[in-house]
């Protein structure tokens, strides 16, 4: 009896292995569990077992050469009698791809598609007749070849995968076209997830989805932070006094300095520099489960009953989870305010597409002071804009007497 | 401008070019009496007489071979064959003489000959009528094939085929002969062989002729409607090709899809596919795919005949099947 030998299939992504040499040779006897060959996969090197006793017969499939998953590299026969017969006969070969390597599906119509290299198996069928084939309109699309790298591909997309830098090998099996890799260009490389632990799949909930496409398109901002510690003792006493919000009253503040210097108040865009008529402060919220950002409009020209007002509004509105987008769009400065969380002494924030700047403000610690980082989109801010602005901000929060005005 | 049908629109261009130059004259069965087997040269007798509107006897290479002769003479005849069926009997006419003459005088003879013959699938006239042997005359150095689909295309190319020095085959579709649409006779046409782009589209291209571009505009608004932009782009002559159109709209969509109405194996879809992959191959997302007709001699049962060529519904599968890619997550 003969047992085909066949490429393990030793991961999920694993479409073609390599071995790197064989431990055996022809003739050999076997035991069951025999390392017989080492292969090469796309992330480890493992051994292939003999599955039974036996005698190894070939030919064998060659080494440093990719070869198809699931195709035969080499024979078992149970009696020495058969390896005879098997070496000699060759009635079937293994697997041996030139390059491009052989499709792993055997070619339906063979005659009609694209020449992929035959095995000596296949040549002999084809000697014969073809069988007559059924008419039709329209043929079936060709399973397109694997190619050198593994990856089948159309021309096109082959073309700009090269271009944009993309491995074709990380788009799957295929056929990859050129919105694979035009989607892969955009995202950026993905992470493996078959190296760690076994996980379930879940879709992101509408408001995370938002928020994680906003951050992400936020990546091609090139921005710099700009920290200073900000006495704001004085600032709370105010506010604790007037029963206003310290929230309420740090986004007063940075409205009256933004508008003091309208770069923090211009947008860049690849068409210019956009520069907007009023300063819209929009402030990070934390639902728990969302990342919400409500937006009081023209916060430097309206007195603060109008904005404490809209604030209370806009709250009530998320608690009820009522929150419109045009209630959250269009800021044009961002606040993050972390200052509940008293472990917390500095961080910064990502500069929201839409917006110059966004400020960070840290737990006020025991002396009074809080870290302030300020977020910078570099191409409409520089770093003494930044200084001054914090500097601006630091009178600003240290002598309050602005916030009942 | 004006309303005319297809048939009509042949029949003025005959009557301009025949007014015009008294070297054009009319060859064939019935043309004169009858005028014409689809009218194409209905009232022509009267106006122009016996001796330019020759009725011939049914000897389909003799005739032919006639119009080349006069030809060779720097006269302009027009041959109609009655079907193009029938041109099978004047190969040696058209393929040995037409088409060598003016190569194998070295260009002493002109050959400015007009062979307008109806072809294709029409309505159960049996497989020994109804075919289109396009690939037979494509594979024909020295023939220009036009293929018009519209009236204005047949007003305009029929001109430019009689205004040629080269011998020209108009393939008219048995089906588009009572086509009606508007006609511009004045302002200028376009090139005898260039394509046109008849329906912009973004997401691939359909490249047809003859009466297959009126399959692909149907198909196309069908596609529409599910989001699928696709370009149809017209041949109007299979010889030469006007390559450059087709690979401007093929390089935009990266599609492409080739629609005949004749038989896959071997025919003239079989050239324009592998013409185009030369001139497109990095610019393809996808294998170029056919729709085409069975090989198959044409049934005379209708529902088989409708059967044998390509409708609106299997351009939209193909279209689908073309632009579907599995393992598209994206």
């Amino acid at each position: 009896m003969k047992h085909e030998i066949t490429m393990p299939v030793l991961s999920d992504t694993m479409q073609t292995g390599r071995l790197t040499r064989w431990n055996k040779a022809v003739g050999e006897a076997v035991k069951k569990g025999d390392a017989l060959a080492e292969v090469e996969t796309d992330k480890a090197i493992l051994d292939v077992e003999a599955f039974q006793d036996g005698y190894l017969a070939g030919p064998l499939a060659p080494v440093d050469t990719d070869i198809p998953v699931r195709s035969a590299i080499a024979w078992l026969v149970d009696s020495k009698e058969e390896l005879d017969a098997s070496t000699d006969a060759q009635d079937a070969a293994p697997a041996v791809p030139q390059a491009p390597v052989a499709p792993p599906k055997p070619q339906q119509a063979a005659e009609r598609t694209a020449p992929a290299p035959k095995t000596p198996a296949q040549q002999s069928v084809q000697k014969e007749n073809p069988p007559p084939t059924v008419p039709s309109h329209s043929s079936p699309l060709p399973a397109s070849p694997t190619l050198a790298d593994g990856a089948r591909a159309s021309p096109y997309a082959r073309g700009l995968a090269q271009e944009l830098g993309i491995d074709l090998r990380s788009l799957g099996s295929g056929p990859i076209d050129s919105r694979a890799v035009l989607a892969a260009a955009l995202r950026g490389p993905l992470p493996d997830l078959t190296a760690g632990p076994s996980y379930q799949m879940e879709r992101l909930p509408g408001m995370r989805a938002a928020a994680a496409r906003n951050m992400q398109d936020a990546v091609y901002t090139p921005t710099f932070q700009i920290t200073a510690r900000l006495p704001l003792a004085a600032l709370q006493a105010r506010a604790k006094a007037s029963k206003q919000s310290l929230t309420l009253a740090l986004a007063r503040a940075c409205a009256l300095t933004v508008a003091e210097d309208p770069w923090f108040n211009h947008l860049w865009t690849p068409q210019g520099l956009a520069k907007r008529e009023r300063v819209d402060v929009a402030i990070a919220v934390d639902t728990g489960d969302a990342l919400l950002t409500p937006v009081l409009r023209d916060a430097a020209r309206r007195p603060v009953k109008e904005l404490a007002e809209d604030w209370r509004i806009l709250l009530g509105k998320i608690k009820r989870g009522r929150l419109a987008p045009e209630d959250y769009r269009g800021g044009t400065f961002y606040l993050s305010n972390l200052g509940v969380f008293d472990v917390v002494h500095n961080f910064d924030a990502i500069v929201p597409l839409g917006a110059a700047a966004i400020l960070a403000i840290a737990a006020t610690q025991a002396d009074g002071n809080s870290e302030f980082t300020l977020s910078c989109d570099h191409r409409v801010i520089f770093g003494a804009d930044a200084a001054r602005f914090l500097q601006r901000l630091r009178d600003r929060v240290a002598d309050p007497s602005w916030l009942d005005s | 401008m004006t309303t005319m049908l297809y048939w009509q629109a042949l029949n003025r261009a005959l009557d301009e070019e025949m007014a015009q130059d008294e070297n054009v004259f009319l060859l064939g069965e019935d043309v004169g009496l009858y005028g014409g087997t689809y009218r194409v040269s209905e009232g022509l007798l009267a106006k122009y007489g016996e001796w330019r509107v020759r009725d011939t006897p049914i000897s389909e290479n003799s005739f032919t071979g006639l119009g080349v002769g006069a030809a060779m003479l720097g006269l302009r005849p027009v041959v109609e064959i009655m079907t193009i069926n029938f041109a099978l009997l004047a190969l040696d006419a058209l393929i040995n003489m037409a088409a060598k003459i003016p190569f194998m005088s070295g260009g002493q003879f002109p050959m400015g000959l007009t062979v307008r013959m109806p072809g294709g699938v029409a309505k159960q006239l049996g497989a020994q009528h109804s075919q289109r042997l396009e690939h037979t005359l494509m594979n024909v150095p020295g023939l220009r094939i036009v293929v018009p689909v519209t009236p204005q295309d047949a007003y305009w190319q029929l001109h430019q085929a009689i205004r040629s020095d080269d011998p020209v085959i108009v393939l008219e579709h048995e089906m588009l002969y009572f086509r009606k649409a508007e006609l511009e006779t004045a302002g200028t046409a376009l090139p005898m062989h260039a394509a046109l782009v008849r329906r912009a589209g973004r997401d691939l291209s359909c490249i047809a002729y003859s009466r297959m571009v009126e399959v692909a505009l149907a198909a196309a608004d069908e596609l529409a409607k599910e989001g699928i932009e696709m370009e149809v782009v017209d041949l109007r002559s299979l010889s030469p090709i006007d390559w450059e159109t087709c690979v401007q709209s093929v390089a935009k969509t990266h599609h492409a899809l080739v629609l005949e109405e004749d038989c896959r194996f071997a025919g003239a879809g079989a050239e324009i596919v592998a013409s185009l992959q030369e001139r497109c191959f990095y610019y393809l997302d996808r294998p170029i795919q056919r729709v085409a007709g069975i090989d198959l001699p044409t049934p005379f049962n209708a529902a088989l005949e409708a059967a044998s060529i390509p409708d609106v519904q299997q351009v939209i599968k193909a279209t689908r099947d073309l632009l579907h890619t599995q393992g598209d997550s994206a």
